[in-house]
Parts: C-alpha cells; structure tokens; sequence
C-alpha cells in the first residue's frame, strides 16, 4: 500500500495560496492566486490573466471561477513558457 | 492503518483556517451588493450590482450592462443569469 499517495483534491490543496495556471475545455487560460476552491473546483483567484482564444489577455483583481469548464491546473505555471522552470 | 494521508482537504477539522475565508461561498458573500462583473462562456459579459447568487451560480443583477466585444450593447434594470452560462464572477 502506498502510504505517500497525494488524493487529486489533496494538490490542488496543496496550492491553496500560490500560483495557479487553469486551462479551460475551451480555448480559454486563467493564471493567477489561488485562494480557496469547494468540491466542485470552483476556485477564488486573485491577481488573475485571462488569456482568451485570440492571445488577448485581461487583467482581473478577484474572482470566482465556474468549475465546469475547467480541464487542467498547473501549480506554479503561467502560460508562455515560464511553466517550464518548474 | 496507514491511510493518516488520506483524510479530506474539506473537513472542517482541517487546520487551513485561513483557507476557509476564501473559498467560493465566503467569496460571494463578500461581494454580494457590489459591483460585479460576470462573464459568460459565449464571452459577452454583464457588469451590475449583484443582489443575489445561489449553489447553480444562478445570479441576479440589478442596474446592468451587457457588453459583447468590450462594448456596450444594452443596459437593463434587472437581470437574472441561469448559471450554467456562467465562466466567472469578477469584483470590479
């Protein structure tokens, strides 16, 4: 038995009050600070990018993201190669 | 038993404290009667008051404005989102 398993949840727990990267099932990007999340992963982020289908990107000061659309977090990642130094 | 890593993030007896004050619900309850902007999966996004936002991310806005490319198209007295158009809920 593995006794060091990480439960999926648990990372994104892990994160809870650093940079987060949340690539959408559409062609949609949000790079922020993650502040809290529920069990459906819908996530408060603060100092929030928001990197549309176009390469535009948005600034947002808070927000909380719908979870349904969500595909992928990257701890620590920020779109545009920086994900890289990890 | 060794399952000690196993015990949920969500449990109340967690020692994330701080963590509690921001997550989603907290979060809305905060911003519930400012101004708010809500964009939706279609890209168009309505910036008003927020009266009221329930566990669908249904919401109800008051005094808003419908923008659609960054420009604004249409302003209503109130407005009731269903949530599952909903991408996200900004404070502005």
């Amino acid at each position: 038995m593995a006794t060091s398993q990480l439960l999926p949840l648990e990372l994104v727990d892990k994160c809870v009050g650093s940079r987060i990267w949340v690539v959408m099932k559409t062609d949609r990007e949000f790079s922020g600070t993650l502040l809290g999340f529920d069990d459906f992963v819908n996530m408060v982020l603060e100092d929030v990018t928001e990197y549309d289908n176009l390469g535009n990107q948005t600034h947002l000061e808070k927000i909380l993201l719908n979870g349904n659309n969500i595909c992928m977090l990257i701890p620590g990642g920020e779109p545009g190669g920086e994900a890289g130094s990890e | 038993m060794n399952n000690g890593t196993a015990e949920s993030p969500f449990s109340p007896s967690a020692e994330k404290s701080e963590t509690l004050s921001n997550n989603p619900s907290a979060f809305l309850s905060q911003i519930t009667g400012a101004k708010v902007a809500v964009k939706l999966n279609s890209g168009v996004e309505y910036r008003g008051d927020l009266q009221c936002v329930d566990g669908y991310m249904n919401i109800a806005l008051e005094q808003t404005e419908e923008y659609v490319d960054g420009v604004l198209k249409n302003q209503y007295g109130d407005v009731f989102i269903r949530g599952n158009n909903v991408l996200y809920i900004s404070s502005i």
